[in-house]
């Protein structure tokens, strides 16, 4: 058995850890809080979004746009692909940071010329060691997600794609499926496909006529496209937030649970150890009486 | 007076969704107005004032963002990045906003950044003068 000082020691050293995980798993629930709201406001837009763009996609077939160029003549090898990838700050949040570059990993083993635009700490490190090349300009962190900066990140994405200087442009992100559920995914943010849009359930009885865009489809599209990136970008920067707080909470919480069991039994063990120290002593003590009688 | 189904959603709320008699947006090329039993249209919308009568007579501003409006049988709805109603607007912050990106088109810029100054200034402006009307009215 262990001697009473080292199991001491180490009952310390997990009350210690216990109180950082527990004040981890108390901000990660108050920013969940805040992250869940904000969810909640962005998700009509969001999906509302998507919805509205497959529509028009179905109803205006013959449309001919920059923005749905697939670039067909480029050779798959030669192709430039950037991916942005959301990530965390930092670690400690179960398995979300490592879905999500699992994931990436999956493009990245893909032919072509990748480029990344991480969002977030952890990823650029991951991916700086990984020898990928990195738009190291793309300096955005995860907290707080603001249309501001869904804005800046995709100014800055449409202006490659429109100069050629990337092909194919991915998100990589978590979705909050509900509380406990979170999903990594990957959507293709241009060139705009058609089949992309096609899952989105629509209620089959409704009516469709054709729609006319006004001033011109090219107007229309100039004035959507960038509008639809932007508000994809920015509901997945909430959808990864909102999910980065849950994954870290549940992941908190869990430390925090197995911490206190630990702390349980090593009561139990120093506790029997301080009774066997104890009784030793005790027995000790008597052994000497009974030698001192015995004289 | 006929009326048709209208829905605003903006990127942070959805700011309206119920009835409308008369609605007018701002197109890139001007204002348009929107009757009930409008043909089916999808129309870009520019940073502006957007008008909705939902009761006779009394008109209701909004300044929204870009974004895009979509009219489907006699039902339109609005996606647009931001919506505000005048009293919800920030005049210092807007202010502030207008500042900013003033001092910023006074430096040299990528053409990026030029565009991205200009639409946050055209944002600033918008926010302004809806803000202002309104002080103007009372």
């Amino acid at each position: 058995m262990a001697n009473i000082r080292e199991i001491q020691g180490r009952i310390n050293s997990v009350k210690d850890t216990m109180k950082i995980t527990n004040a981890m798993y108390m901000i990660s629930s108050s920013k969940l809080t805040q992250a869940r709201k904000k969810l909640a406001d962005t998700e009509p837009y969001f999906y509302a979004l998507q919805g509205e763009i497959s529509r028009i996609l179905r109803h205006v077939p013959e449309l001919r746009h920059h923005f749905f160029d697939k670039r067909e003549k480029i050779p798959a090898e030669e192709r430039k692909i950037g991916s942005i990838v959301v990530t965390a700050d930092k670690g400690l949040a179960g398995a979300y940071n490592h879905n999500i570059v699992k994931l990436e990993e999956e493009i990245l083993s893909k032919p072509g010329i990748h480029k990344l635009f991480v969002v977030g700490e952890l990823g650029r490190h991951y991916f700086a060691k990984r020898n990928v090349e990195i738009d190291t300009n793309f300096k955005y962190t995860v907290q707080k997600p603001t249309m501001h900066r869904a804005r800046d990140i995709s100014a800055v994405l449409i202006d490659q794609f429109e100069a050629g200087e990337l092909d194919e442009i991915y998100i990589v992100y978590t979705r909050m499926e509900n509380s406990v559920q979170a999903n990594a995914e990957v959507v293709k943010l241009l060139p705009l496909e058609r089949s992309s849009f096609g899952e989105i359930k629509m209620p089959l009885n409704m009516y469709r006529e054709e729609i006319d865009l006004y001033p011109s489809a090219d107007a229309v599209m100039n004035s959507i496209v960038p509008n639809y990136v932007t508000g994809m970008i920015y509901g997945a920067l909430v959808e990864s937030y909102a999910s980065e707080h849950n994954a870290r909470m549940m992941a908190m919480k869990s430390a925090t649970d197995s911490a206190e069991e630990l702390i349980h039994d090593l009561s139990i063990a120093y506790n029997r150890a301080r009774q066997a120290a104890i009784t030793q002593e005790i027995t000790e003590v008597c052994g000497g009486a009974r030698a001192q009688q015995k004289k | 007076m006929e009326t048709f189904g209208l829905k605003i959603i903006a990127s942070d709320k959805v700011f309206y969704e119920g009835r409308c008699r008369n609605l007018i947006i701002p197109a890139p090329d001007g204002e348009k107005g929107i009757l009930p039993n409008h043909e089916n249209m999808v129309i870009a919308i520019a940073v502006g004032i957007a008008r909705m009568e939902v009761e006779e007579g009394k008109w209701t501003e909004v300044a929204v963002g870009t974004g895009f409006a979509e009219i489907v049988n006699n039902r339109v709805t609005l996606l647009v990045d931001t919506a505000e109603r005048p009293e919800d607007i920030d005049v210092r912050r807007a202010e502030e906003q207008r500042e900013r990106a003033e001092e910023q088109m006074r430096q040299k810029q990528s053409t990026q950044e030029y565009y991205h100054t200009r639409a946050s200034l055209a944002r600033a402006m918008n926010r302004l003068r809806l803000a202002q009307d309104k002080k103007w009215n009372i």
